[in-house]
């Protein structure tokens, strides 16, 4: 487990000091796929190279298996890094090395022994799928290839952790899709956790379990992806978790109503059931739901009707359909 | 027929052919050993910098200051200074020796300073995941700095070679030999021309060998660039 404790980090500047990092506290569950979640600048990355102390963090501390690592020898520090891998958005693979010395590198610093090493290279080739590209160079490979490079270097030496920092932010939507399968498999099949720092929705929403969203150096909030994606507290989260539905509620005057679908309805016909049970026809402000395996899943939004009586009637409707509401944007 | 001088038939082609021989082998010599001290200068000059792998900020501006008082002074000034340094350290004032001892002093802070910013050129992102995966000072300089740098510390040596080359050509002061030698202080005071023409080519010749050379290394070693070639043949052939 990853503890953070009242982590804190400052950067002196001309005009006084940059806080970056305040008041931080996060507990990060083995095996879990955590995800961390904020706007450009709200101090992920520095979170994230907190964690194997690529920075010092001003105050606080960092505890990864119980030993506060903060505290800990120059040269113990060089071994924890070893069981806590790390892959960015720029790959940052040595160019001059093949993919296959690259994969060795880490290997060559833990000092295993060449038979083995070679024999874990081949197998990590396997595992991300480029075998055959052992003897190429990071040049001659695509954005989505390097990242498996990456995550199979990453992997060397055996981490419990993998630290990712916008992993998938360069790459185009097919392959972020493959890199996350990937991501998702190995944090199944070898029990690795996972730190998955991103700016993009879609990447907490298909792979992580737990979800802590950052804003101004601040965590505002967390906690599993389904509560906080239901129901998020925080402005920011709304903005994050839904963005288009923040503008168009907002335009639009009288009382609304939000309903989630958490896929405890089924793909009953919610809102022409509405119009032909209760009489009343409401108005669609923003939906984005999806259908899985005949489950709902999502948000929408729509107006309430003006009359009390009406209003009263629709709220009826959607607590015996089991559909969870909020009247509150 | 263009007459030629007394001094060309003096000097014939053995003459010119020695002149050679120390040009180049002066530069050879000169570069080499101030290489040796300007690669570990270089290096502790990037890796001390305050956004370095290990900040120490004092001996970064010790060094960084020591460089550029060396560098800032013309090399000619430089010579007449070292004049008692050599003969107490070379046992020589004058000659080869003497000469080879002058370039260094003059190359090594020069050449540091085209190492620094060479190691400078690597991608930050890479150093990161080499600390990352625990690897330490010295590891990140022997493993990253100077493997991925190589290309641009091959173009940097090209360089300053040919610097030091020029240097040379100032040998004649000292009574070292070499072209410039031949050009200056024998060439030179009977108006000589074709002389002076002569070790003119040569040396162009000379600094066209070395350059061509090494790009020619620094292409070679360069896996982003040939990798780049690959990739478009192999484009090629697939479509
Ligand atoms: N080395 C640094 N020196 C000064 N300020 C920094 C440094 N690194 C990050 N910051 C500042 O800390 C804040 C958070 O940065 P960062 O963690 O990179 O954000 P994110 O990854 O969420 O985009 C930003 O305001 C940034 O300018
Ligand atoms: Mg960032």
């Amino acid at each position: 487990m990853i503890e953070l404790i009242h982590l804190e980090k400052r950067y002196p500047s001309q005009d006084g000091e940059i806080v970056a990092l305040e008041d931080i506290d996060l507990k990060i569950g083995d095996g879990a796929i955590f995800g961390i979640i904020g706007l450009s600048g709200a101090g992920k990355s520095t979170l994230v190279r907190c964690i194997n102390l690529l920075e010092r963090p001003t105050s606080g501390r960092v505890i990864i298996d119980g030993e506060d690592i903060t505290n800990v020898s120059k040269k113990r520090l060089l071994q924890i890094r070893r069981s806590v891998g790390m892959i960015f958005q720029g790959f940052n693979l040595l160019e001059q090395r093949t993919v296959e010395a690259n994969v060795r590198f880490p290997l060559e610093i833990a000092r295993v022994p060449k038979e083995e090493a070679k024999a874990r290279v081949r197998e990590l080739l396997e595992l991300v799928g480029l075998s055959e590209k052992a003897r190429a160079y990071p040049a001659q490979l695509s954005g989505g290839q390097k990242q498996r490079v990456a995550i199979a270097r990453a992997l060397a030496t055996k981490p419990k952790y993998l630290l990712c920092d916008e992993a998938t932010s360069a790459l185009d939507p097919n392959t972020t899709d493959s890199i996350l399968a990937l991501l998702k498999d190995v944090n199944r099949t070898l029990g690795v956790t996972m730190v998955i720092i991103t700016h993009e929705m879609r990447v907490v929403d298909s792979i992580c379990t737990d979800v802590a969203v950052i804003d101004n150096s601040r965590i505002v909030e967390s906690g599993k992806v389904a509560d906080v994606f239901s129901y998020p507290q925080s402005e920011i989260a709304k903005e994050l978790i839904i963005p288009n539905l923040i503008r168009s509620v907002r335009s639009a005057g009288g009382k609304k109503l939000r309903l989630v679908f958490n896929g405890d309805v089924s793909d009953a016909p919610v809102i022409s059931g509405l119009a032909l049970d209760c009489g009343v026809a409401v108005n669609i402000l923003y939906a984005d739901t999806k259908n899985i395996d005949g489950r709902m899943f999502g948000h929408m939004v729509i107006t309430l009707p003006q009359g009390e009586e009406d209003a009263a009637r629709v709220k009826r409707y959607l607590a015996q359909k089991n559909v969870s509401f909020k009247e509150e944007l | 027929m263009l007459l030629l001088t007394k001094l060309f038939t003096q000097l014939g082609a053995e003459g010119f052919l020695l002149g050679v021989w120390e040009t180049l082998y002066m530069t050879a010599i000169s570069t080499a050993v101030a290489y040796c001290i300007g690669l570990p200068l270089g290096i502790l000059l990037c890796i001390t910098d305050k956004d370095g792998v290990k900040p120490i900020v004092w001996l970064n501006k010790i060094v960084g200051f020591l460089v550029n008082i060396l560098r800032s002074i013309p090399f000619i000034i430089l010579m007449v200074a070292l004049i008692p340094v050599s003969r107490a350290i070379m046992g020589t004032s004058i000659g080869n020796r003497a000469m080879i001892f002058m370039l260094i002093v003059a190359a090594a802070p020069y050449i540091a300073r085209m190492v620094e910013s060479s190691v400078k050129e690597v991608d930050k992102g890479v150093v990161e995941a080499a600390r990352s995966m625990g690897a330490n000072t010295f590891e990140i300089v022997w493993k990253v700095l100077l493997p991925e740098a190589k290309p641009s510390l091959i173009v940097g040596a090209v360089i300053s070679s040919v610097t030091v080359l020029g240097y040379s050509a100032m040998a004649g002061t000292i009574a070292a030999g070499g072209l410039g030698s031949i050009a200056v202080t024998q060439a030179r005071p009977s108006n000589a021309q074709d002389v002076i023409w002569l070790c003119v080519a040569l040396i162009v010749v000379i600094v066209q060998a070395i350059q061509e050379l090494g790009m020619f290394l620094a292409k070679k070693t360069d896996k982003r660039v040939r990798g780049k070639n690959r990739k478009k043949t192999e484009k090629g052939e697939q479509s």
